[in-house]
């Protein structure tokens, strides 16, 4: 069962969100996601994401909260 | 900071900035139209020197900063790609750029020719403009109530672009043409359908990512745009050279007016919510609009129900101040220092490679020159609101708007170098890195 890393991107001042996600991807082992919580779909981050092998699925929750989870392809 | 990500083709930097460089040079023309002209400029709305001045920061400033917002907007935060970005661009912004000064100098010299050659020229470059960013709107797979407002906001454009084009047609060639009917209905979709509709569609994205407020409400950002679309429709219907039915049209507008009260209160409350208690400008910025749009709603509510008071000279001048001056100016201005500084961090992304940290997006422009602008600017809005009842206060304001106008320019000057010295230094980091 893979495990999930969090990154709460919510209360951030962009471009963070965005840098914690890269980071954290350097470092993400196969088989594993990454959830982000966003308040907005990150399309710059899904085009760096599909050029760089990783997958992503995304839904809104009903408070307005965009989950994205990331993992290699 | 991330080894071997790459960015997606993303337009390059200099699709935006070239608009949004120009944009404050037309707002320091409408300044000096205000100097040259004094009290004179507030007599009527249908003078050449009110026609000009108008077109100076509707066309120049607000929709030249809109269009550049827009093309870059789309594929960052929407998805949709552009057809051939570098292509539309130029022809856009010479459209815009050209367009405005044949326009403004064919209000102000009279001169039927300048007409003849502006209908043809702003017609192709920003009917083309729309119809493309419409299109890349409709293949968007992105949903939601940002997309929906911009493809109606967009739409809104066409309208007035069409409409603005049989205007200047009759200007041209001394067509018969119901004028102040249509120039009422061109106003309104200019301000209110595209406009506002874009303010909105972009403020349900960016308030709650920049400002850290909750998102808007489901309700309101599900109807706002569709309703206001409607009233609008159903309003310009009702100028159609029919028996008038006064009453809906007074109801309609006032309606129009309520629905955008709306929008700005929420989007006071929602800034009241967010979660860093910070103050800085383009909070202030986006405060400030939004307490003008709320005036200048209730300003149009009380001009409805007081038939006649249009023909008081100030009326006008008046709501054209609050409007541009006070509510999409600022924006704009707000707008402006968030969207380049952080498409400068993603565009220095590109080069940036491991180990090499990219300057953050507070080195871009300081935020005390941001704040001084910020009192320039209230201070050309209050001035301006003052000549009303004291003309005179039209000089000071005229003056402060320059001031305003040239201190926005530098700072996106100031953004725009700061880009190249990053570059500059993070290219020649790199190449000592593959010397070494």
């Amino acid at each position: 069962m893979a495990e999930e890393r969090v990154i709460d991107g919510r209360g951030l001042m962009p471009p963070e969100p965005m840098e914690l996600t890269l980071t954290a991807l350097d470092t993400l082992p196969d088989g594993e996601e990454l959830l982000l919580l966003l308040y907005c779909e990150p399309q710059p981050l899904y085009g760096i994401l599909k050029q760089n092998g990783y997958t992503h699925r995304s839904q809104t929750r009903p408070d307005g909260t965009v989950e994205v989870r990331i993992k290699k392809a | 900071m991330q080894p071997g990500l790459s960015f997606e083709q993303a337009p390059p930097i200099s699709v935006p900035f070239r608009f949004f460089l120009t944009a404050p040079l037309f707002g320091m023309a409408a300044g000096l139209l205000l100097l040259w002209q004094g009290p004179s400029a507030l007599l009527s709305r249908w003078t050449s020197v009110a026609l000009a001045l108008t077109h100076l920061l509707a066309v120049g400033f607000m929709l030249q900063a809109m269009c550049g917002a827009l093309l870059q907007m789309l594929p960052v935060a929407a998805g949709a790609n552009i057809w051939q970005p570098k292509r539309v661009t130029q022809l856009t912004h010479a459209g815009l750029t050209i367009g405005t000064l044949l326009l403004v100098a064919g209000f102000l010299g009279e001169q039927a020719l300048l007409f003849q050659i502006a209908v043809p020229f702003m017609t192709v470059s920003l009917g083309a403009f729309a119809v493309i960013v419409l299109v890349a709107l409709f293949r968007t797979p992105a949903l939601g109530p940002t997309i929906i407002a911009l493809r109606i906001a967009v739409f809104g454009l066409i309208v007035t672009i069409s409409l603005g084009a049989t205007l200047a047609s009759a200007f041209g060639w001394q067509l018969a043409l119901p004028l102040t009917e249509i120039t009422h209905v061109h106003a309104a979709w200019g301000l209110g359908g595209w406009s506002l509709l874009l303010v909105a569609g972009v403020a349900y994205l960016v308030v709650p990512m920049f400002q850290l407020t909750p998102p808007y409400p489901t309700w309101l950002a599900r109807s706002f745009s569709v309703t206001l679309f409607f009233l609008l429709t159903a309003w310009s219907i009702t100028w159609l050279p029919l028996q008038r039915p006064d009453g809906l049209q007074v109801a309609l507008a006032c309606a129009a007016a309520l629905l955008a009260t709306v929008f700005a209160v929420v989007t006071l409350r929602l800034q009241g919510q967010r979660r860093r208690k910070v103050t800085e400008p383009t909070l202030l910025f986006w405060r400030l609009a939004m307490a003008c749009l709320i005036v200048a709603a209730f300003a149009v509510i009380l001009q409805q129900l007081n038939p006649g008071s249009e023909d008081h000279a100030g009326t006008p001048f008046l709501l054209g101040v609050l409007l541009m001056v006070g509510v999409f100016m600022p924006v704009i201005s707000g707008m402006l220092y968030k969207i380049m500084p952080f498409l400068n961090w993603l565009h220095l992304q590109k080069i940036g490679k491991p180990g090499l940290v990219v300057p953050n997006m507070r080195q871009m422009i300081s935020e005390p020159r941001m704040m001084m602008q910020f009192r320039l600017h209230l201070a050309a809005l209050l001035l301006l609101l003052g000549a009303v009842p004291l003309p005179l206060l039209v000089y000071p304001g005229g003056l402060a708007l320059i001031a305003s106008c040239i201190w926005l320019e530098w700072n996106l000057i100031v953004a725009t170098r700061n880009f190249a010295r990053f570059s500059r230094e993070l290219e020649e980091r790199l190449a000592k890195e593959q010397a070494a």
